[in-house]
């Protein structure tokens, strides 16, 4: 199974990158390449979108953290989206949803991207 | 070996990741075949994809071509999988046992962890200059 990547800009500098179908061995290194081309150092968020990937390993999961890596790195904002019951029976396995910024839908999401933009507005 | 295996499989690639997606389509054909419950189904695709990778990425040189033999075996108690590589010696269940931590993500640790985590036994042994690394899962809790 293939790994259709599309990314797409966000508010205040952000880059969403959503993954749909298998983020596997074999298509990890084409997501890797993706997001060292994409997300250079003027982007402040990085989401990524799971709603349509069904399969993931190891292999993704070490891009999905060399970028939170990179991000935190960075002071960035680094948020994980619409993680489908398997992925998240994944992330769990390896107890890595700690210290991850996880929405469960689009909502939830825009609430605390709110919530954190009116902090800034208020200055705290 | 499992005297009760009634249905067998056995298929010979390369150490190639390239291959992955030949080992997908056989598993998922098996599973299909053989009735396997999708959740099991999911998990062992996970499992097999991991215990392949490694033997890519770990039991040869990067250049150095050889072939991974795998059997998927079930009866009506439990599924098996068994890869024999001739790779470096290469114990997952004591070699590789390390912490999972967020900021400690080494190469192969997290797929040595998921494979014990989502199956039920898991067997190494060395036999004729071949790793032979066996993972049952049964189809309910023992």
């Amino acid at each position: 199974m293939s790994l259709e990547i599309a990314i797409s800009p966000e508010a205040s500098s952000g880059k969403r990158i959503s993954i749909a179908g298998s983020l596997d061995s074999n298509t990890a290194p084409e997501l890797q390449q993706r997001i060292d081309a994409e997300i250079n150092k003027s982007i402040t968020t990085t989401i990524i979108d799971f709603k349509g990937l069904e399969f993931l390993s190891s292999a993704g999961l070490r891009v999905i953290f060399k970028t939170k890596k990179m991000m935190d790195g960075r002071g960035g904002k680094f948020l994980l989206l619409n993680l489908q019951p398997q992925i998240k029976k994944v992330f769990e396995i390896i107890k890595a949803l700690d210290g991850m910024d996880v929405f469960k839908d689009q909502d939830e999401m825009d609430d605390y991207l709110t919530a954190m933009q009116n902090k800034v507005i208020d200055g705290d | 070996m499992n005297s009760k295996s009634q249905n067998r499989q056995s298929v010979t690639l390369q150490n190639k990741i390239a291959e992955c997606e030949k080992l997908v389509d056989l598993w998922t054909n098996y599973a299909k075949s053989n009735n396997i419950p999708d959740d099991i189904k999911n998990d062992l695709r996970l499992v097999t994809e991991e215990i392949f990778a490694n033997i890519i990425n770990y039991a040869h040189k990067s250049d150095d071509i050889q072939s991974v033999d795998i059997e998927f075996s079930s009866d009506t108690d439990s599924i098996s999988i068994t890869f024999t590589d001739t790779g470096i010696a290469f114990n997952p269940v004591v070699d590789c046992n390390k912490d999972i931590e967020q900021d400690d993500h080494c190469e192969g640790g997290m797929g040595i962890h998921l494979i014990m985590s989502l199956t039920d036994h898991q067997e190494y042994n060395r036999i004729n200059q071949r790793n032979v690394f066996t993972v049952t899962k049964y189809y309910t809790e023992k």
